[in-house]
């Protein structure tokens, strides 16, 4: 731990949200010079915010762990863009590891990301539509850090930035939005409502039973 | 394998003196002199292989002895061919050991005639007879009339036209003392068996003395061994064994009660002839069965069981379930409970809400730590309220001796009131020290966090106070006031995973809904109501579980 580092504050959290994920798209005529023959996508792996914003104040470095058959398989990236592009053939599964800044003195966290080259399955069983060499695939996840008991110099920096915005409106170049976690909230409330009603019922049905 | 190998496992250092370091490796030199090794008898060479340097002192017995042979010169001792007596006038020969001289010349007893045991059977003539037969069916009314006199009536008024009754019923003076001390409870078992004896020889009266003497004779002579009694019975071709049996205990019991009313035994000598009927068709029946039926009734009886202990435990779970639907949904995360402040709120709501019929309710013992800490309350206010009072008291007191040096002359009435005043200061004061709480360490460092978890929430509240809502949002900034493992997370790791065939009933639950499993945005508000949802899935599992449950029971008792 860095000298002089802070106290905790208690019962407080904050929270930022990231998104992560990848973007692929086939491999056309113009080929990177260094790419080998059998690779058919171009992909590229990312840590990054809702609305691109610079997450290098609270974030130091990001490590990228590919598949071992890649030369030098983990990548660091220790400045934003915290990005990778590479080609490949096959999905697999990328290790992902956030470090904090120095501040911060937190563990990093580690997660994976399932890279997706190929689009996905429409849910009527139709087959896709054949990839044009230009369509681009994207496997986004919208998650958020939440930093529970920060010290206080950490804090600070992070007081520092308003790093929770989000756009009210769906768009284009960012879907996540206000207006997406609405949407959210009430389909899982249509949901709780069916259940609600479903357990009602059993509970009727189970008391008919037990009369009998 | 020789002793040198098991050294060589344990890892022991051979030295060369052992006897299986000469033989397990013998140089050239010593193979010719092989005749000097000793030569060791009765132990196998492998054996022998395996002795070690410290070899036990094993005494190997070089004449080992058979059984010893039977002495054949002994001479064997003397039987005699003895009479005896075996009963009074019949005399047998048996083989007794010893010699005729020892045994002497008087015939002994048989040693079996002290077994040689009859029962005791009733002897009457005919006058006794009538006279112990008499009585009888004026007993059973005198019974019926200590029960109530108006049934009495109404029995004699029944049967008025019998002379018998009528007669006897006033004879019946002196028995009916001694019938009145006969316990009801045989009494009223007695009855009704009785009043069917009655009737049925009404019907078919054909016990003369004759034929009773007879059989009395035949049991005396057989020994009350009812099969040989039957078969040899020629009095009346027509009677059962359970007929021949009916008759003597009832004439038996009439014979006793006649003669000793009031005797215990009396009862044992009923004899119901309709069950015994019953029991024997039972038994006919219970030994007609075929093994195939008796295979299949031993089955039903395991199957029964097995139901039965179904029952039991289905039962059990159904209590268990229907009380967790009863108590309220827990869509909270378990951390608000786990800090002493939490869990006395808990506390308080269970004991509240004492609508709810569970178990344990009844026993709920008071929360000690709870009333000490209203205690502590009470008492903090008071120590306030006196401190408070002292202060006050004291400036009153210097105002008075501030008035009190201001007018010179002094008033008695003011003086007085001065001590009256100073008295109620100390008093007070020795309360104060008297009430000063003495906690137990336990409690104070219960205080303490509670404290520090106050201060700490406060301290993180007041960091938050200049921000306004919307702010504290957009900075993601939240206190929650609980107590969570500190560190950073990804929120998606807090949505809550079930065992395996749960998490997949669940997770087609999602589907069917139309949701996804993991939310496309997790803030804490989603997060929130996914975990709610998924609270709820879960009863829902539960439940059609056990909705599945009842119908396969109800199946079965079908």
């Amino acid at each position: 731990m860095p000298p002089g580092v802070s106290k905790r504050i208690k019962t407080l959290s904050v929270t930022r949200p990231i998104l992560y994920g990848n973007s692929a798209k086939k491999l056309g005529s113009v080929r990177p010079p260094n790419a080998p023959v059998e690779h058919t996508h171009l992909w590229t792996i990312f840590v990054k915010g809702p609305k691109n914003e610079d997450l290098s104040y609270f974030i130091k470095k990001v490590v990228f762990k590919l598949h071992d058959t890649y030369p030098n398989p983990i990548r660091t990236v220790e400045a934003p863009p915290f990005e990778l592009t590479e080609t490949g053939w096959g999905e697999f599964e990328i290790n992902i590891k956030i470090y904090f800044a120095d501040e911060a003195g937190e563990k990093m966290l580690n997660f994976y990301h399932h890279l997706r080259l190929h689009p996905y399955e429409l849910v009527n069983n139709q087959p896709p539509p054949p990839q044009e060499p230009n369509d681009e695939i994207s496997s986004v996840f919208y998650d958020e850090i939440v930093f529970n008991e920060p010290n206080e110099q950490f804090f600070k920096i992070l007081m520092g930035t308003p790093g929770n915005l989000l756009p009210s409106n769906k768009t284009e170049s960012c879907i996540f939005s206000k207006q997406l976690e609405q949407e959210e909230i009430d389909r899982i409330n249509i949901g709780i409502g069916k259940v609600d009603k479903e357990i009602e019922d059993l509970k009727s049905k189970i008391a008919e039973k037990l009369k009998d | 394998m020789a002793s040198s190998d098991i050294f060589d496992v344990l890892n022991i250092q051979q030295k060369s003196k052992s006897p299986t370091e000469r033989t397990s490796s013998p140089s050239p030199a010593l193979m010719g002199k092989n005749a000097s090794k000793p030569q060791v008898t009765g132990m196998q060479r492998e054996l022998y292989n395996l002795l070690g340097e410290n070899q036990p002192p094993i005494m190997v017995q070089a004449n080992n002895r058979f059984k010893e042979k039977i002495n054949i010169n002994v001479k064997p001792s003397p039987w005699t061919l003895a009479e005896f007596q075996a009963t009074p006038t019949l005399k047998f020969k048996h083989w007794v050991k010893g010699s005729r001289e020892l045994l002497g010349d008087d015939i002994p007893e048989s040693s079996y005639t002290k077994y040689n045991k009859h029962l005791t059977i009733p002897s009457f003539t005919k006058e006794e007879y009538d006279v112990f037969m008499e009585p009888k069916t004026e007993t059973t009314s005198i019974v019926v009339s200590a029960n109530s006199v108006s049934n009495e009536e109404e029995n004699k008024q029944d049967d008025g036209g019998e002379a018998k009754k009528v007669e006897t019923s006033d004879l019946s003076d002196d028995t009916k003392d001694a019938d009145a001390k006969i316990p009801v409870g045989t009494d009223d078992e007695k009855k009704p068996s009785e009043t069917v004896e009655e009737v049925e020889l009404k019907k078919n009266n054909n016990w003369e003395f004759e034929e009773v003497d007879y059989l009395f004779g035949l049991c005396k002579k057989y020994d009350m061994k009812w099969p040989v009694i039957h078969d040899r019975y020629t009095y009346n071709e027509s009677r059962t064994i359970d007929d021949l049996k009916e008759e003597f205990y009832k004439v038996c019991q009439h014979y006793f009660r006649n003669k000793k009313a009031d005797d215990p035994l009396l009862a044992s000598l009923n004899f119901p002839k309709e069950k015994e009927l019953e029991r024997k068709k039972y038994l006919e029946r219970l030994l007609a069965r075929s093994a195939a039926e008796i295979a299949e009734e031993e089955a039903l009886i395991i199957e029964s069981r097995k139901f039965e202990m179904a029952a039991k435990k289905t039962l059990n779970e159904r209590e268990n379930l229907l009380r967790l639907l009863d108590s309220p949904n827990s869509n909270h995360s378990v951390g608000q409970f786990l800090t002493s402040h939490g869990i006395s709120q808990l506390y308080n709501s269970l004991l509240s809400d004492k609508s709810r019929k569970r178990k344990h309710t009844t026993t709920v013992p008071e929360n000690p730590w709870m009333k000490q800490q209203e205690q502590f309350a009470q008492q903090r206010q008071r120590l306030q309220q006196m401190h408070g009072n002292k202060q006050l008291l004291q400036q009153q007191q210097q105002q008075q001796q501030q008035e009190l040096q201001q007018q010179l002359p002094p008033q008695s009435q003011q003086s007085q009131q001065l001590q009256q005043l100073q008295q109620l200061q100390n008093q007070i004061l020795e309360n104060s020290d008297s009430v000063s709480p003495r906690k137990t360490k336990k409690q104070k460092l219960e205080m303490q966090t509670a404290m520090k978890r106050k201060a700490e929430s406060a301290y993180a509240e007041q960091l938050l106070q200049n921000f306004n809502k919307e702010e504290k949002n957009s900075l993601g900034v939240k206190a929650h006031g609980e107590k969570l493992l500190p560190g950073p997370y990804m929120r998606s790791t807090k949505i809550s995973t079930f065992k395996p065939a749960l998490q997949n009933k669940v997770n087609t639950t999602m589907q069917e809904l139309g949701l996804p499993i993991r939310p496309a945005m997790l803030t804490s508000n989603v997060l929130e109501k996914h975990e709610e949802l998924l609270q709820r899935i879960v009863t829902l599992t539960d439940l059609k579980k056990h909705l599945d449950k009842l119908e396969a029971e109800k199946a079965i008792t079908k």
